[in-house]
């Protein structure tokens, strides 16, 4: 028995037929072709399905569709294109934080939800913050590194190299 | 095995009560394959993992009551599906319930964290939870309904095995109550696991209150080594009453060590979730009691 | 050597689809009338299937895979080695079940629903065998057998013991060399299995193509290996085996073959004659791959004078169930215990056992981590005992420009030319502070830290003057565009490394066209020429020479056409950027006085009916130049919950000219991670009765390092030698496994300078820690 859901996902309203076993993720993925959040795992341990849902970080792959109903959904495709990146997709590609990519949309839309939260983390608060979100390349120094970028100059740690 | 984490490959009905009479009708009316569906985070993982198959699932996130966080002069009233992060941000639990904070900031990672619900995971009965021995530190109470009927039981009460409370059919937890800090008194929280974002291999808490050099009142507990997160009494009966210092606390995370029952798995051996329990209780009772403004 | 473009900092020509989300990875790829599926796997370490009733799946609409319907052909997923050195144990599906996970049925239906509920419906009648789970019981006489026989290239040879190969290697005489050295040690090392835990799960995608064909997406770091295997088992013509070049989410070796689920889905595909989908789960993909876990016992002989006098070792390696490259492995395991020190005598022994469990594949490094850990823990504590200095014993004995290096096992050979090791080793310990490093005795109290030091290196690809065990060739095309840009058109998978960005810089450098100029054109195997695989850490060394090739050919045409137009002998012509105009021009060498933008010439080329500059043609690798790496690490320990933190951590790398800094720094980085993990934490082992895998393929107890395991900033830095490889494409050699192999050497011999406990075995996890430290009291 499918239920109609509406969801607002990066500003465009949607309306939908989905069944109560659908997941978000499938949903997004299958249905509204925003491939951005990726299966990593299915049970909440990679952060690869991460989107901002209501203005929180939640997993897409442990969250019904129909829970989702009348929510407002952040997906990686909603912080910025080519046209237009946004500061931490800049920061990423300046930074070398992206390898293979996979862990890239999830990472990127947790450290936005970081920053909404926080906007002057610390190294430890990033680390903190984006523990869940596995990434098998960078050993993440490039990635807290690009997200340290997008600060105020005040907040940033200097680096200096041999 | 068939097995696909990918999808929930089997149908099932999700129902979305608004209020809590009718949460509570819904979970009276349905029958054994009913499951109670808070932040997800356990039971949509366990049904991948087929490990439960239900047909209804009664969904509590549109159930305003449930999310309410209150203060008095008697403490702190939790709903139960209050999430692990709206705890954390909650300024008197910052402030006053030290060890539950800590333990709500160990646990899993932010959008994990926004997701869980403090009642999914004390129901979800897992030996290591990360809230319950916090909890049982202090001396939590559990509003169980029933339509039409309510119970309070104290945590200690509660959990009857891994994955096993003493919830009876229909019945739901409604609210967590936490008394009022006591006056001089300190809390602590410390866990154990193989990297920053995991399941404890073994946690503990404690809640002290002093008068001078005295420890007048000491709950402690532990998860993940026996088959409930336990009280320690134990380490309880050492302190209370006794004048307290560095030795006396090294003592008493000793007879601690030596009360649990661990066991071997795949996170850890029992031989050293003994021997760190030892460490960690020993710290939690020192940060408690320095807290409570004693000093070592 | 100056250069334009290689060695800048630039954002990687994918980066904008990977922070955009619009980069399509397998499992993003949809087309119109595509179906689900899923495999069946064995709930049974080692059973025979005698029958697979699926009736009541066909029943549901779903087509249905069993071992009946595939090719009776036996295949080595992995087509690196010369055919005639190449073990063929497996089949599409088999018929004999062989580790808990291996798929044994597939199903495909409209959606993964429906699918999940067919492969539920199949009903199979196992005839369970006993289970071989441990390598060494697995040689006795009464040991139960995987496999009768198997092949070895056309030969059908049997299998004894389970063993399923072997491999001696002698060099002069190491026992008598032993028998006269002042002093022997000698240890045993244990080595874990380890899940590659790539982000993307294996997944492939095909499609039936109007004329018999197919076309493929999958996650493969080979494309032309897939095509080939599909081409044979499916008796297609290649023509007819398109494989589109897929971005891949990690692999660090996971598919250098063809992933099992591939050819499942090609045959789901044919059966369903439409389009299928396969995305491993996660659990899945845990059954699917793990590196090489293997005993190495070591014995060396050295003499007071600081000289190696010999080695002798002994490797046992449990591969699970299925050869992959267990042979060459044992090869480039020996391999790469020789290029580590002069050893003068060397005698090798390597024997691969089948066991029933998850079959073992390499794990960037192949075996070198594995051989490096054993020779860098002995060579430390030989140090230590003898009171050699660490860093000088090293100089003095380690194997660097002039010698002869052996990059993938003894046919795979090639002199060493640029080396950078005494530059990372003196750089390395200033950063450390390693002159201040105390001894392990003279530490107390309940944190103490550590500073260790190890050594490694890796090949750069698989080429040497002749032919040998191992394929190694490469192609590449470039072409001019008629406004001046550039494409550049590589077979070769970028692992996420950046090589294809190399590939890119290394055209522009030919060109001396900015970056932005240069396109990476999409491809499959239909639309270019052959090349083995990104494995070796050859991308940039084989490949890079390959596109360096077609660049030139390219540029030769050019400058032809424009002494054309110009009225001038090409030689006399050359290219330079025009930072004043923003745009390359051909002219006149040391002058302008003639002169035209490549634009125009490309453009006239084509208005003339000249045709297009372009340079196209395959490449091979004379050499096997080793990239060398140091790393410092400072540990810390907790003496009381046994927590072994890395505190601090320096790795320095000589791979020869830097084409992108900021990823060949990330590639150092990323294997702090893997190799912190692999020393520290990670294990993924079997249950020894049941032959699972103890996590059961889920992440919660498979746990990998996260941002909290790694080192602050400015706890961690990276560093470049200066040198410059001669064969590699502007001086550039490999990295990318270079980069790991020493990592879980260097903790291990921190930990020993923390604590003076010496490790054998990985992980050192808290358990084994305070355990040790536990026995330790003991013994006092």
């Amino acid at each position: 028995m499918s239920r109609t859901i509406r969801l607002t996902v990066n500003g465009q309203p949607h309306q939908l037929e989905v069944e109560d076993n659908d997941l978000l993720l499938n949903v997004l993925r299958e249905r509204l072709d925003l491939t951005g959040a990726k299966y990593g795992c299915g049970i909440g341990e990679c952060g690869a399905c991460t989107i901002i849902m209501n203005g929180k970080a939640v997993l897409s792959c442990l969250t019904l569709a129909v829970l989702a109903d009348r929510s407002e959904i952040t997906t990686v495709e909603g912080l910025g294109d080519y046209r237009n990146l946004h500061p931490l997709q800049q920061a990423f590609l300046e930074e070398g934080a992206v390898q293979c990519g996979f862990c890239t949309p999830g990472m990127l839309v947790s450290a936005k939800a970081l920053l909404d939260e926080n906007p002057n983390p610390s190294e430890e608060e990033i680390r903190q913050y984006l523990r869940g979100n596995l990434c098998r390349c960078t050993g993440y120094t490039s990635i807290v590194r690009a997200v340290q970028k997008t600060l105020k100059p005040a907040a940033k740690e200097s680096h200096p190299k041999i | 095995m068939p097995v696909d984490s990918k999808i929930l490959p089997f149908r099932f009905r999700c129902l979305e009560p608004s209020n809590l009479t009718d949460a509570l009708n819904l979970c009276s009316q349905s029958g054994d394959q009913v499951a109670i569906l808070a932040g997800g985070t356990d039971l949509l993982i366990k049904i991948k993992r087929q490990m439960v198959q239900p047909e209804i699932l009664i969904g509590l996130q549109r159930v305003p009551e449930l999310q309410q966080i209150q203060t008095n002069e008697q403490g702190l009233r939790l709903g139960a599906t209050v999430t692990l992060s709206e705890a954390e941000h909650y300024p008197a639990i910052q402030r006053e319930y030290s060890a539950l904070y800590e333990a709500l900031r160990s646990m899993a990672a932010p959008a994990i964290r926004n997701m869980a619900t403090l009642g999914g995971n004390l129901c979800n009965a897992s030996p290591a939870a990360d809230t319950a021995p916090p909890l049982l530190a202090f001396d939590a109470q559990l509003r169980l309904q029933k339509s039409g009927q309510e119970r309070l039981v104290r945590l200690t009460q509660f959990f009857l095995g891994p994955g096993s409370s003493c919830l009876a059919p229909g019945e739901l937890l409604t609210e967590i109550c936490l008394p009022a800090p006591l006056p001089d008194s300190g809390s602590a929280f410390l866990k154990l696991g193989r990297v920053s974002c995991d399941i404890a291999k073994v946690n503990a808490a404690t809640y002290l209150q002093r008068r001078g050099t005295v420890c007048i009142l000491c709950r402690a507990a532990v998860g993940s080594v026996a088959p409930t997160p336990v009280r320690i009494l134990q380490v309880e009966q050492l302190l209370e009453g006794a004048v307290v210092d560095s030795n006396l606390l090294r003592q008493a995370a000793e007879a601690g060590a030596k009360a649990i029952v661990p066991i071997d798995d795949i996170r850890s051996t029992a031989k050293y979730r003994r021997q760190v329990c030892q460490v960690i209780l020993e710290e939690v009772l020192q940060a408690a009691w320095i807290r409570a403004g004693g000093v070592l | 050597m100056s250069f334009t473009t290689i060695g800048t900092v630039t954002p990687r020509k994918d980066g904008i689809g990977k922070v955009t989300g619009a980069e399509r990875f397998t499992q993003d790829i949809t087309l119109p009338g595509m179906w689900s599926a899923l495999c069946l796997r064995s709930p049974h370490p080692h059973a025979k299937i005698l029958a697979i009733d699926t009736s009541e799946a066909e029943a549901m609409g779903a087509v249905v895979l069993v071992p009946d319907d595939v090719p009776d052909l036996f295949y080595n997923e992995r087509t690196v080695s010369v055919p005639a050195r190449t073990y063929r144990d497996r089949r599409v599906l088999p018929r004999v079940a062989r580790h808990v996970g291996e798929p044994i049925a597939a199903v495909a239906a409209p959606s993964e629903e429906l699918a999940f509920r067919a492969l539920s419906a199949l009903k199979v009648n196992y005839q369970l065998l006993p289970a071989v789970l441990d390598p060494v019981a697995a040689q006795s006489a009464t040991s139960p057998s995987l496999y009768q026989e198997v092949f070895f290239g056309d030969e059908v040879v049997a299998v004894s013991n389970n063993i399923a190969c072997q491999r001696q290697i002698t060099v002069g005489d190491a026992f008598q060399a032993l028998a006269q050295s002042d002093f022997v040690f000698e240890r045993n090392y244990s080595l874990p299995r380890v899940y590659h835990h790539q982000m993307e799960t294996k997944s492939a995608v095909v499609r039936p193509d109007p004329d018999g064909g197919v076309t493929v997406w999958c996650t493969t770091q080979s494309i032309h290996n897939v095509r080939h295997l599909l081409a044979r088992i499916f008796s297609l013509p290649m023509s007819k085996v398109k494989v589109k070049k897929t971005p891949l989410g990690g692999s660090f070796g996971s598919s250098i073959q063809m992933n099992t689920v591939i050819p499942i889905c090609a045959a789901l595909a044919l059966k369903a004659m439409r389009p299928v989908k396969l995305v491993s789960s996660r659990e899945e993909d845990f059954y699917s791959h793990t590196k090489y876990p293997s005993q190495i016992h070591l014995k060396i002989g050295v003499n007071g004078d600081m000289t190696i006098q010999g080695v002798i070792a002994d490797v046992l390696v449990d591969i699970g169930a299925h050869q992959i490259q267990a042979y060459p492995y044992l090869g480039s395991i020996c391999g790469w215990m020789v290029s580590l020190y002069k050893w003068k005598n060397i005698q090798y022994e390597g024997k691969a056992i089948y066991t029933n469990k998850v079959p073992t594949c390499a794990m960037q490094g192949y075996g070198n981590p594995q051989m490096n850990f054993a020779v860098e823990s002995l060579i430390d504590e030989i140090a230590h005992q003898c009171g050699f200095d660490p860093i000088e014993f090293r100089l003095l004995n380690y194997v660097g420009a002039g010698d002869e290096f052996w990059g993938q096992g003894p046919t795979v050979r090639s002199i060493i030319k640029s080396c950078g090791v005494e530059e990372t080793l003196r750089v390395g310990a200033e950063w450390i502070g390693w002159d201040r490093r105390q001894m392990p005795e003279v530490k107390s109290g309940r944190y103490r830290r550590g500073i260790g030091l190890a050594r490694g290196f890796h090949t750069s690809g698989a080429g040497s003057p002749l032919p040998a065990e191992v394929v190694d060739l490469s192609s590449a095309t470039v072409k001019v565009n008629e406004d001046g840009s550039l494409d550049v058109i590589t077979p070769l998978q970028d692992l996420g490394g950046g090589t294809n960005d190399a590939h890119a810089k290394i055209a522009a450098e030919v060109f001396q066209v900015p970056l932005d100029k240069v396109g990476l054109s999409a491809v499959d195997t239909t639309t270019t020429c052959y090349d083995v695989c990104t494995h070796a850490s050859r991308g940039t060394y084989v490949g890079g020479a390959a596109v360096l090739q077609a660049a030139q050919q390219a540029k030769t045409m050019i400058l032809d056409f424009a002494g054309r137009l110009l009225g001038e002998f090409p030689q006399q012509l050359e290219m330079v950027f025009d930072s004043k105009l923003a745009e390359t021009a051909v002219q006149s060498i040391g002058s302008n006085v003639k002169r035209m933008s490549l634009a125009e010439v490309a453009r006239m080329a084509m208005v003339n009916g000249w045709g297009t500059a372009m340079g196209s043609g395959s490449y091979r690798q004379k050499n096997c130049p080793p990239s060398f790496v140091t790393n410092f690490v400072e540990v810390e320990l907790d003496t009381l919950t046994g927590i072994i933190r890395i505190a601090r951590a320096v790795s320095l790398a000589d791979c020869g000219t830097l084409i992108n800094p900021d990823l060949a720094a990330g590639q150092l980085e990323g294997s702090l991670m893997r190799y912190g993990g692999y020393a520290l934490s990670e294990e993924t082992e079997n249950d020894p009765d049941s032959g699972a895998l103890l996590c059961q393929g889920f992440i919660t107890d498979n746990k990998i390092f996260s941002t909290n395991e790694m080192p602050y900033i400015k706890d961690f830095q990276t560093y470049f030698a200066n040198t410059y490889e001669p064969s590699g494409p502007f001086g550039a050699k490999g990295l990318g496994e270079a980069a790991g192999n020493s990592v879980a050497s260097a903790i291990a011999n921190a930990i020993f300078n923390a604590s003076g406990i010496r490790f054998t075995r990985l992980p050192i996890t808290p358990e084994r820690f305070l355990q040790a430290l536990c026995e330790r009291k003991g013994d006092q």
